[in-house]
């Protein structure tokens, strides 16, 4: 009799730790962008780490956003950069410590310390771009230097652009000598005009995959992601990136850590696991944006680093601006570009 | 004389029994359904469309009427009239393909309804993105369609159609065809065959008899089937992105925007509850039309 | 008398099946015809024929001298009474019966007289505003009447319009539905498998066996002389005995039936040559004796079973034979008819021995041969 009780006792024991330490297992949760972490990443990080990833996708900054109103326990995000200053602003963030993130110091200062995290507190860089024009040289001889030549009305009914309307906006900003961060009634009024002339000469409006179009031939040229534009150059030349000479949005994907994230500690070791050089190459391979890790940059092949579109020249580059958040001329943006497209 | 006798038996009225309390009991997971799921989302959406948007996007808790007014403006009027437009077009087009598709489907053998039913539903199986996808490839300039015309030198250059209103006109059509197609079938089949015969016997040809007996008997099945094409059309987003290139931009559209790129969860909502109440002003107008004519 | 419908060697094929086979016919002009017949003996299938819903395989059809063989229904000058009523449910009663005049473009106000007359020709004045579904069983059937009689068409085609009436009610109907047909002078073709609502109602019945008319006659030529095995079997009740030649003179023959009986008949209805004869005799023919009358054709039988039947009794008498081991009998069964019996004084006992007399006249022979 006593030697049951015993075993049983044992028995209760071993379940009760069992249960302890699944309870505490090592787990991460990614709230990532669909298509932006390869999976081998994620796999390689629990090989050494023995610490569970949970990859959840979102496309849309705004989905992220909600989910996580919404009270979703997440450890790691993937905001763009002025979603990151919205999150800032309204507490969302926690702070890195970024003593656990020694590999940080990888990292091109190029892109740290900018307006939307300025003491460079609660992000890091993940991967960084630009939305720039695409020319399908064998069908468009003459030279598009910027988006004056492009919307010349010569290419008028074959071109391709992002359905974005703050990106929309952007561009007629740039060409009007604007600053891309300054929206009001005024320069709104400016930009206007000139959308009315443009919106119309714009075949398709798609933001998930405008290189499709171009790759079919349905249009010869385009204003795309630079990570789309590095694919259309990997798959044939003639497919060429110009950073428009008006000036280019730059966009900072960043991961960061939500206030209420569970597995802080988990957190810390992934941030610093993708910041290795030789992670950070397995990253590129799969999206060729441009790597902010400058260490990394060192293990790209010739052929990726020639990519105009994921590494332009640098005086190109200085051309390139970040958005803020804008509040709510969001809502004002939305109604002139539905009242432009209407129109069409 | 004939009529002396006058007919004793009762009308032949269903004979049904109410349900009881515990009938209700049956009910009770599609009303919790319904409660969870409709009742409640539709509440959160009408609270919403009363609220404020903060300078960061958030929805803040403070009383306005801004939002319905909003909707007033020429723009988004201008944008609710071409849905309806090309909604009403959509249905008017699924009617008259589906309505003869539905007859003779309903008409047919017993025996070989559920095979023709099937070929209805199989297309179903495939995603909806990868059919359309697959109308895009149909459609290009260097499509399917457009290859044999110009092989066939019925025209004389490629079929620019894609990103066009036809493609979006095509495209929502294509999707909504089964829901025409199905309620009026189901009222079709049910007509007896001798109500054919009878109007062809007192002299209704085909025409005819289609007008006054088939139409009439099928308008449960026609009501069903315009309004499952109307309203869902009115909202559609996905087509007018993927086969109009975004450029038929429908209320959907701009709703989708308000919860997405433009962060104004208040003012979508309030579209979406106008819509609504859209909706249900039309489904009333409708139904009580038909009640009217019946008694 | 003129003749209004006519068929001449008309066939019907739905594929291997025969529906109809070459089937001649002539309806006279305000006859009351029925086709008779059991189910799927083709007998709708003609009537089909008649409205334009089928198209015959062979053969013509002629309505008022007219060759409308293939003419399509809604030019046919016909108007049909359906089995299921076919009432529009979406037509009140008033526009139920309009709906052949409107498709003729009959104007309004002459509509409105006529459609008044029909109905009260059915005696629904009253309803015309009713909804079919608020109609009884009885009333719906008399607006599909009235549908089709306020056409005024050439010959009216009912197909077993009273089969869904209860007994009292299609009883009562019958009458009405004859004196309508007198009232109107119209031609009407009736559809039943129910004899006695053919016997009740037709000037004269087709029965109607596997696509051909078994015999053509009015009802008491069919009731009285069957002229097939078929026809005596359908018609009312008959007992079909297989019989023998044995004797004939130049006035008689007699044939034996079974050990023991035979039975004189009249020697004109056998030919020549015949040895064997299938006979058929009403039961209410067969008179049931205690005594043995001094009449030919008198024998003696066992009550083996009696049957109420309401207004009459039914005998099963055993004649001749004798019991078999299994508990069976050789000999022959006889069904007789009595007038029912009150209980208090009864005449017929099972086991009682009686005689059976069957008058020559009431010998029908349905089938011979040598």
């Amino acid at each position: 009799m006593k030697h049951i009780l015993r075993s049983l006792a044992v028995a209760g024991a071993t379940l009760v730790a069992a249960v302890g330490s699944s309870l505490s297992a090592a787990e991460l949760n990614l709230f990532a962008w669909s298509e932006y972490v390869p999976q081998a990443v994620l796999d390689k990080f629990t090989e050494e780490t023995g610490i569970k990833v949970n990859y959840e996708t979102y496309d849309s900054n705004e989905e992220m956003l909600s989910k996580l109103v919404g009270g979703a326990e997440y450890d790691l995000v993937q905001p763009s950069e002025y979603v990151i200053e919205v999150m800032v602003k309204r507490g969302m963030l926690a702070p890195i410590d970024f003593a656990a993130v020694p590999n940080f110091k990888n990292l091109d200062k190029a892109y740290l310390n900018l307006p939307h995290d300025p003491e460079q507190k609660f992000s890091i860089p993940y991967m960084v771009g630009s939305v720039g024009i695409v020319v399908n040289t064998e069908k468009v001889k003459e030279p598009v230097k910027g988006y004056a030549d492009l919307f010349s009305g010569k290419h008028a009914g074959r071109i391709v652009t992002l359905d974005d309307n703050r990106e929309l906006l952007t561009w007629a900003f740039y060409f009007t000598g604007q600053d891309l961060n300054t929206i009001n009634k005024d320069t709104m009024a400016k930009a206007r005009p000139v959308l009315a002339k443009w919106l119309p000469q714009i075949k398709i409006f798609d933001s998930a995959s405008p290189k499709t179009a171009l790759l079919n031939g349905e249009v010869d040229l385009g204003i795309v992601w630079s990570g789309e534009a590095a694919i259309l150059f990997q798959e044939d030349k003639k497919f060429q990136y110009v950073l428009p000479t008006e000036g280019a949005h730059l966009f900072i994907d960043s991961l960061a850590m939500p206030k209420d994230a569970p597995h802080k500690k988990e957190a810390h070791a992934f941030l610093n696991f993708i910041l290795r050089p030789d992670i950070s190459v397995l990253i590129s391979a799969d999206f060729p944006y441009t790597n902010p890790n400058v260490e990394a940059r060192k293990l790209l092949t010739p052929e990726q680093l020639e990519n105009p579109a994921s590494y332009p020249a640098a005086e190109d580059a200085k051309r390139l601006h970040t958005f803020r958040d804008i509040g709510r001329a969001a809502a004002e943006i939305d109604k002139m570009i539905t009242d432009l497209r209407g129109g069409s | 004389m004939a009529g002396t006798i006058v007919a004793t038996d009762t009308p032949a009225a269903g004979g049904r029994k109410p349900p009881g309390r515990a009938g209700w009991l049956l009910l009770a997971p599609l009303l919790a359904w319904l409660a969870c799921f409709v009742v409640a989302p539709t509440a959160i959406l009408f609270a919403y469309s009363f609220c404020q948007r903060d300078e960061l996007g958030f929805v803040v808790w403070e009383f306005s009427w801004e939002n319905y007014a909003r909707i007033a403006d020429p723009v988004y009027l201008k944008i609710f009239g071409r849905s309806l437009w090309y909604a009403g077009l959509t249905t008017v087009l699924c009617l008259l393909i589906g309505y003869p598709v539905a007859y003779y489907i309903a008409r047919a053998p017993a025996s070989r309804r559920p095979t023709l039913l099937m070929l209805l539903m199989i297309p179903f199986w495939i995603s909806f993105l990868l059919r359309t996808y697959a109308w895009i490839s149909l459609l290009k300039a260097d499509g399917l369609v457009s290859a044999t015309l110009e092989m066939l030198h019925l025209i004389p250059e490629p079929l620019e159609i894609l990103y066009k209103p036809a493609a979006v006109l095509i495209g929502l059509v294509y999707t909504y065809l089964p829901f025409m197609i199905l309620p009026i079938y189901t009222s079709a089949e049910k007509i007896e065959n001798s109500l054919i015969e009878a109007s062809m016997n007192l002299g209704a040809g085909p025409w005819r008899t289609l007008a006054h007996v088939i139409l009439p008997l099928t308008k449960p099945g026609i009501f069903a089937g315009v309004l499952l094409v109307f309203v869902p059309s009115i909202g559609m987003f996905a087509v007018n992105d993927l086969m109009g290139g975004g450029k038929v931009d429908m209320i959907g559209n701009v709703i989708q925007n308000q919860f997405g790129q433009a962060r104004d969860w208040p003012f979508g909502a309030a579209l979406g509850i106008t819509f609504l109440a859209l909706f249900v002003i039309s489904f009333w107008f409708l139904h009580d039309r038909g009640e009217v004519k019946r008694t | 008398m003129e003749t209004m419908v006519e068929l001449r060697g008309v066939t019907k094929r739905f594929g291997a099946f025969t529906a109809v086979d070459s089937v001649d016919l002539q309806i006279r002009q305000g006859e009351f015809m029925t086709f008779l017949g059991p189910s799927g003996c083709g007998k709708t299938t003609l009537l089909r024929l008649i409205s334009g819903f089928e198209t015959a395989t062979a053969g013509r059809v002629l309505i008022g001298g007219r060759d409308v063989t293939d003419v399509p229904p809604y030019k046919r000058d016909v108007n049909q009474v359906f089995q299921s009523y076919a009432i529009f449910p979406h037509l009140n009663v008033a526009d139920n019966v309009a709906f052949g005049l409107r498709m003729r473009n009959v104007p309004a106000a002459e509509r409105a007289k006529r459609v008044g007359e029909a109905l009260e020709l059915v005696s629904l004045q009253g309803l015309e505003k009713r909804r079919p579904h608020e109609l009884s069983g009885g009333q719906r059937q008399r607006v599909a009447l009235a549908r089709a009689i306020v056409c005024r068409p050439q010959v009216l085609l009912l197909d077993e319009p009273l089969s869904a009436l209860d007994a009292k009610l299609r009883h009562s109907m019958q009458f009405e539905l004859k004196n309508l047909q007198r009232q109107l002078g119209i031609t009407f073709i009736f559809v039943t498998h129910d004899q006695e609502e053919a016997l009740i109602m037709s000037d004269r019945i087709a029965v109607i066996n596997k696509g051909r008319i078994e015999q053509l006659g009015d009802a008491t030529q069919i009731y009285h002389a069957p002229a097939t095995a078929f026809t005596a079997d359908f018609i009312g009740e008959a007992n079909l005995l297989k019989s023998q030649v044995v004797y004939r003179n130049g006035i008689l023959a007699r044939v034996r039936l079974t050990e023991g009986v035979e039975l004189a008949v009249k020697k004109e209805t056998l030919q020549d040559s015949t040895s064997q004869a299938l006979l058929s005799v009403r039961p209410e023919k067969i008179y049931i004796t205690k005594t043995k009358p001094a009449k030919e054709n008198a024998f003696k039988g066992t009550i083996e079973e009696e049957v109420f039947r309401g207004a009459m009794d039914e005998l099963r008498i055993r004649i001749g034979g004798t019991p078999a081991a299994n508990g069976s009998h050789t000999g022959l069964s006889l069904m007789a008819m009595v007038p029912n019996e009150s209980s208090h004084e009864r005449s017929w006992h099972k086991g009682d021995t009686v005689y059976c007399t069957i008058h020559t006249d009431d010998i029908v022979v349905v089938e011979q041969k040598a």
